[in-house]
């Protein structure tokens, strides 16, 4: 046995006994621990194997910053990889699994690589993996992903529930040591709203270490006390278990709070986690500071920690990390631990110092090596002893765990995340964070003030100035004593001379000294050349322990300052957030919202297949019984539109109500053709341009009124024009008085077509719709019977006698009932998206499958509707260009394969009958196809070059993704009733 | 050919026709309430404003500059534009909407938590306050949000993503057991 639970002491709850499983062994913790605690209680050393050689690992920090102890947590779907131990909160029934290693963690079989090390160094798979090409994707990266890398991602669909939160305060507090509840207090007393975050589940922060005594009481009581003022405090929010892991534009935080992680069976009614975008008019970090690895040989072995760890393991877990610890430290901190562990009954085997002439204290009857170098350990799967290099002479001292402090290093990783650099502090021998505004305020150890009265004082102050400076008054309050405080002396040691063994300095990672010494004699020896090349930093840590020894040592190995080598980026996320957390509820039906037209019930009873259409639910077509595929309902559905009448839901064109004096002036402008003298009473095509000439949108637009119109748009375009036209006015013609909203979800509408199609309406509609009192295009206010008010345009979008009727969007689905109860006499039927589609092709009629940003009015025939007497519209400008009135740009024109039973596909491009197949050859392409069951063959809508000179010519129609090259006639576009005999019947 | 055009309710399909137990935090949606646009001329903001908050029987949204939501639960549609009309004259465009925008009341001691997981503004009593409105996103969808009391917000969504929002706010106010159904008073 080495690492033990102390027989007292600590913040666990020795009542509580929690039983919790690791690589399928049962274990028992105490509430109150983590995962790593507990492991170290059942004297658990070895947790994991390392990234690349695969050497054995243990738990070396008590934080988030925990390099080596990443483990598996969780069955199934539910599975989490790389947790880090040292902040998973233990729960009965946690089930965890050690990672990288097969078939265990004690014999793993891929640790022939570190026997293979001597070839494995920085950069050996860029430099060995490089021919054939062709392996690297299919051979040698599959094999080296198996053999190298972290947990195993889980490919089931995660079955936990995840959310977003907004919050707001006048002060975010990030976490919750001397600093941070310091801050709180101030800040909360003078009443601004307060949000203290922390990503352990128990608050305190470095408090809940400390052996020392504030204000008479223990740290722990005094960080008790704060907190449950706090509490009581309603403008202070506390959240535990959150960590804020990015700082965003307009001083918005991210965060994720782990709400269920810590428990076996997460509740059905609360998200698991819950990100949180936290707007902050000010922000105060109180993130503390890291203590520093220190590089030397053999430092990897299990049984290393930070001795800053061993102090928290035995005075917050009540755990012991070892029964004979030696400590190797370059400052105070060292001493400290020693002190903390020799006054729990642990035996300190010695203090090795790497300066002299030291003031520090070593406990009582202590061993204090002086001017030692450490330059190797013993034992294989943990540490048996600790070998110390001294004016030569070496010396191995038995120990069964070794503690390191190398250090101070702020931790300052949100501060830099947006840009600005950390800054050297030579009087502190570490990167500080840069001023960034008022915004964020880096405060107590994160600011390089590492003693607790520094920090008390740090966070009251910087509290105080931000609580003045939003205007609320912070009394001066007297501060806290400290009996003892904590000495944060060091003098800087890079590296440990005469190693004997690899001298680590990225432990996640396997990277080491001579690695870096690689870098820099290959010439990547700038931070972030040298981070790619060795991949120190990277991965689940992000450098948080190694970042600052591959600066120092680069610069050591130059003979330059840290502050010429600077830092590598901070980057969000402090630590890995899931990507469940980043989706939260926006997944499955949630992912978008769905919007239903008024007919929607409508549509189901009467059997439509609905396809997605934007957000939209719209009919694809209507499948009656014996109908098997989607063309034999479209067919029917087609013919019978043609032959009797069809009702099709319309409701999702946009529809916008234009009020005002100038209403018509405005169309004007919108529209290339001519608006201005449209009566009352009718209805018009209207075409929008871009301003760079080309089609934008189309619809009708119809006059009720001399001061109000009302337009239709595409359903694509819908939002797209109403933003337009706010532009239009708002920005471009300001003074035109006009006003517009939206009205799309205010009408049902529903287009009646066919020549059977006024004998329905007319059955419904008070007014007399003959063709002499309601022509074609015309457009009006009219009473349905039984009084209801309704819109009615005589317009056709399928070539038929057909109208379009509007109702108020509740009663829509009763008037759609009605018309077809009225039109079942007349062989009504119900038509979809498909039919809709077909019926416009064979009328030539164009959707945005024409107009796809591409086409000018001229190229989809409409040119002479451009209006040329008009002083200016959207579009005419540039519609003038040489470009755009060339002869040979591509026209829409209609296509018929020559042989009958020949298919044409949209997307297919048009050659010459004979030309090769290239970029230089194309004539065009095909925008719309479909089988057309008015003339029993297919159609197609297509632009080609000249297109309308070519009337009769044979073209090719090229579709290689088809495999199909078809001969078609190149025609008119409108292949029934060109002469719009049955519009005007 | 005579009907009686039934209206219906676009969440017909998501709440019991009949009131069901409330919960604490509580989703009410009224069935007939009289929504109209007024959207001020060029110049007439000052004055059509002043004119609407001396006009009875209706509240109002603040849509946009010089745009508004007027919203009668005692008028019927008819009678609400009719009433702006005449009130505003040649100030104003009036458009009914009463059949494209559905109303939402929620209310209880954790309803700005519920709606804090789809809206990102501010909504502390004290930065929006009692008789605020204005348009924001709830999720991805885009609604006019009131305050109406200290623990009540009446929400204003198009017709057509109704079904939508409902299903996204029952999931917001699942964590707090949010009780929803139409309203007695109809």
């Amino acid at each position: 046995m080495t690492a033990y639970r102390l027989t007292s002491g600590g913040l666990v709850d020795r009542g509580a006994n929690l039983d919790f499983k690791f690589d399928g062994k049962t274990l028992t913790g105490l509430s109150g621990d983590t995962l790593a605690s507990a492991l170290l209680a059942n004297d658990r050393l070895l947790v994991g194997r390392s990234f690349k050689y695969h050497r054995p690992r243990g738990i070396v920090t008590a934080g988030a910053s925990e390099p080596n102890a990443l483990v598996t947590i969780g069955k199934g779907a539910s599975t989490d990889p790389n947790t880090k131990a040292t902040v998973a909160e233990l729960y009965a029934g946690l089930d965890a699994r050690s990672q990288n290693r097969w078939p265990s963690l004690k014999y793993d079989f891929g640790a022939v690589n570190g026997l293979l090390s001597p070839f494995l160094g920085a950069g050996f798979y860029y430099k060995t993996f490089m021919w054939p090409a062709a392996f690297w994707e299919k051979v040698y990266e599959p094999i080296i992903r198996r053999a190298a890398g972290l947990g195993r991602v889980v490919l089931e669909r995660d079955p936990e529930a995840y959310e977003k939160c907004w919050a707001h305060c006048d002060l975010l507090v990030v976490g919750s040591g001397p600093t941070g509840l310091m801050a709180a207090l101030v800040a909360g007393r003078a009443g601004l709203r307060v949000i203290l975050a922390d990503e352990d589940f128990r608050l305190g922060g470095s408090l809940l270490a400390e052996t020392t005594r504030i204000d008479g009481v223990s740290a722990q009581a005094f960080a008790e006390a704060s907190l449950a003022e706090l509490r009581s405090l309603p403008n202070v929010t506390i959240m535990p278990r959150t960590t804020v892991f990015g700082w965003y534009d307009d001083n918005v935080f991210g965060a994720v709070e782990r709400v269920q992680k810590h428990v076996a069976m997460p509740q059905a009614k609360l998200p698991v986690e819950r990100l949180w975008r936290i707007a902050a008019k000010r922000a105060l970090l109180a993130t503390g500071a890291e203590e520093r690895p220190l590089v030397f040989g053999g430092n990897d072995k299990p049984g290393v920690m930070m001795a800053g760890a061993m102090r928290t393991y035995a005075n917050r877990f009540g755990v012991a990390a070892g029964r004979s610890v030696a400590i190797f430290s370059n400052g105070s901190a060292g001493y400290q631990a020693a002190h903390d562990l020799a006054a729990q009954g642990v035996e300190i085997a010695a203090i090795i110092d790497s300066r002299s002439d030291v003031a520090d204290v070593a406990p009582a009857g202590v061993r204090l090596i002086q001017s030692g170098s450490v330059i190797d350990t013993q034992g294989r799967q943990r540490v048996s002893g600790i070998v110390v290099e001294r004016s030569g002479f070496e010396e191995t001292i038995a120990c069964d765990a070794i503690g390191m402090s190398g250090g101070w290093n702020p931790v300052i990783h949100l501060a830099c995340q947006r840009g600005a650099k950390a800054v050297w502090s030579p009087e502190l021998q570490t990167f500080l964070a840069p001023d960034v505004g008022n915004g964020l305020v880096v405060a107590g150890s994160a600011a390089g003030r590492y003693t607790l009265v520094g920090c008390l004082a740090d966070g009251a102050q910087k509290a105080a100035a931000i609580a003045a400076d939003l205007g609320f008054s912070a009394p001066a309050e007297a501060m806290p004593v400290v009996e003892e405080d904590i000495d944060p002396s060091f003098t800087a040691l890079w590296y440990s001379p005469g190693a004997k063994a690899k001298a680590f300095i990225d432990f996640q990672n396997d990277v080491h000294v001579r690695d870096i010494g690689l870098a820099l004699r290959e010439g990547f020896g700038h931070v972030e050349h040298a981070k790619r090349y060795t991949t120190n930093g990277m991965a689940t840590d992000q450098g948080k322990l190694s970042g600052i020894n591959a600066t120092g040592l680069l610069a050591a190995m130059q003979g330059i300052s840290p502050a010429d080598v600077g830092t590598t980026t901070f980057r969000p996320f402090y630590t890995p957030v899931t990507l469940g957390a980043l989706a939260g509820t926006s997944r499955d039906e949630h992912a978008a919202p769905v919007r239903k037209s008024p007919l929607h019930g409508w549509a189901q009873k009467n059997g439509a297949v609905f396809v997605d259409s934007g957000l939209w639910y719209r009919p694809a077509y209507f499948a009656r019984s014996g109908e098997k595929t989607w063309r034999e309902s479209t067919d029917r559905e087609v013919r019978n539109v043609r032959e009797n009448v069809g009702l099709c839901d319309v409701s999702t064109l946009g529809k916008i109500e234009i009020f005002g004096p100038d209403a018509a002036e405005f169309l004007n402008r919108i529209y290339c053709n001519a608006f201005l003298k449209l009566p009352v009473g009718k209805a018009r095509y209207g075409l929008m341009l871009r301003e760079d000439g080309m089609v934008y949108d189309d619809g009708t637009t119809s006059r009720l009124s001399s001061e109000h119109f009302f337009m239709t748009t595409t359903t694509a375009l819908a939002g797209g024009v109403m933003s337009h036209m706010e532009y239009c006015a708002q920005v471009l013609w300001p003074d035109l008085r006009v006003r517009f909203c939206s009205s799309t979800d205010q009408w049902a509408q529903m287009a009646i077509a066919g020549p059977k199609a006024r004998l329905v309406v007319q059955a419904l509609v008070e007014d007399d719709i003959s063709d002499a009192a309601f022509p074609f295009l015309a457009a009006g206010i009219v009473a349905l019977k039984g009084g209801l008010k309704a819109r009615l345009f005589r317009i056709s979008f399928s070539g038929e006698l057909a109208y379009e009727l509007a109702v108020p969007a509740g009663s829509g689905e009763a008037v759609a009932d009605a018309i077809m109860e009225e039109g079942r006499a007349h062989g009504i039927c119900a038509y979809g998206l498909e039919a809709l589609n077909v019926l416009r092709m064979e009328k030539g009629h164009v959707t945005h499958a024409e107009f796809d940003g591409r086409v000018t009015p001229d190229d989809a025939g409409f040119g002479r509707m451009v209006s040329a007497q008009k002083p200016d519209f959207i579009g005419k400008r540039l519609s003038t260009r040489y470009g755009l009135t060339a002869a040979d740009r591509m026209q829409m024109v209609g296509l018929k394969p020559v042989e009958a039973d020949q298919h044409i596909r949209a997307g297919a491009h048009l050659l010459r009958e004979g030309a090769k197949p290239s970029t230089l050859n194309d004539q065009g392409y095909v925008s719309s196809a479909c089988f057309s069951p008015t003339l029993g063959h297919d159609i197609a809508l297509a632009f080609l070059k000249s297109g309308r000179e070519r009337y009769g010519e044979r073209i090719v129609v090229w579709d290689k993704l088809a495999g199909a090259d078809v001969v078609a006639e190149v025609c008119n576009p409108v292949f029934v009733d060109p002469g719009n005999a049955k519009l005007n019947v | 050919m005579t009907m009686p055009y039934i209206s219906r309710h676009p969440l017909e399909n998501r709440l019991p026709l009949e009131p069901g137990i409330r919960a604490v935090d509580h989703m009410d949606v009224p069935r007939g309430t009289a929504i109209a646009t007024v959207m001020a001329m060029d110049g007439e903001d000052a004055a059509v404003a002043a004119g609407l908050a001396v006009a009875g029987d209706m509240s109002l949204r603040f849509v946009a500059p010089g745009e508004w939501l007027a919203v009668s639960q005692s008028d019927t549609p008819e009678g609400l534009c009719r009433n702006l009309s005449l009130l505003l004259a040649e100030t104003a465009s009036v458009f009914d909407q009463s059949d494209g925008r559905v109303v939402l009341r929620l209310s209880g001691p954790n309803v700005r938590r519920i709606l804090a997981k789809g809206i990102g503004i501010d909504l502390h009593p004290a930065v929006f306050e009692i008789g605020t409105s204005s348009n924001v996103l709830c999720g991805h969808i885009s609604i006019n949000l009131a305050r109406t009391g200290e623990n009540e917000f009446e929400l204003i969504v198009m017709r057509s993503f109704a079904e939508s929002l409902f299903d996204d706010l029952r999931l917001m106010g699942r964590e707090f057991d949010l009780s929803a159904d139409f309203s007695a008073q109809g």
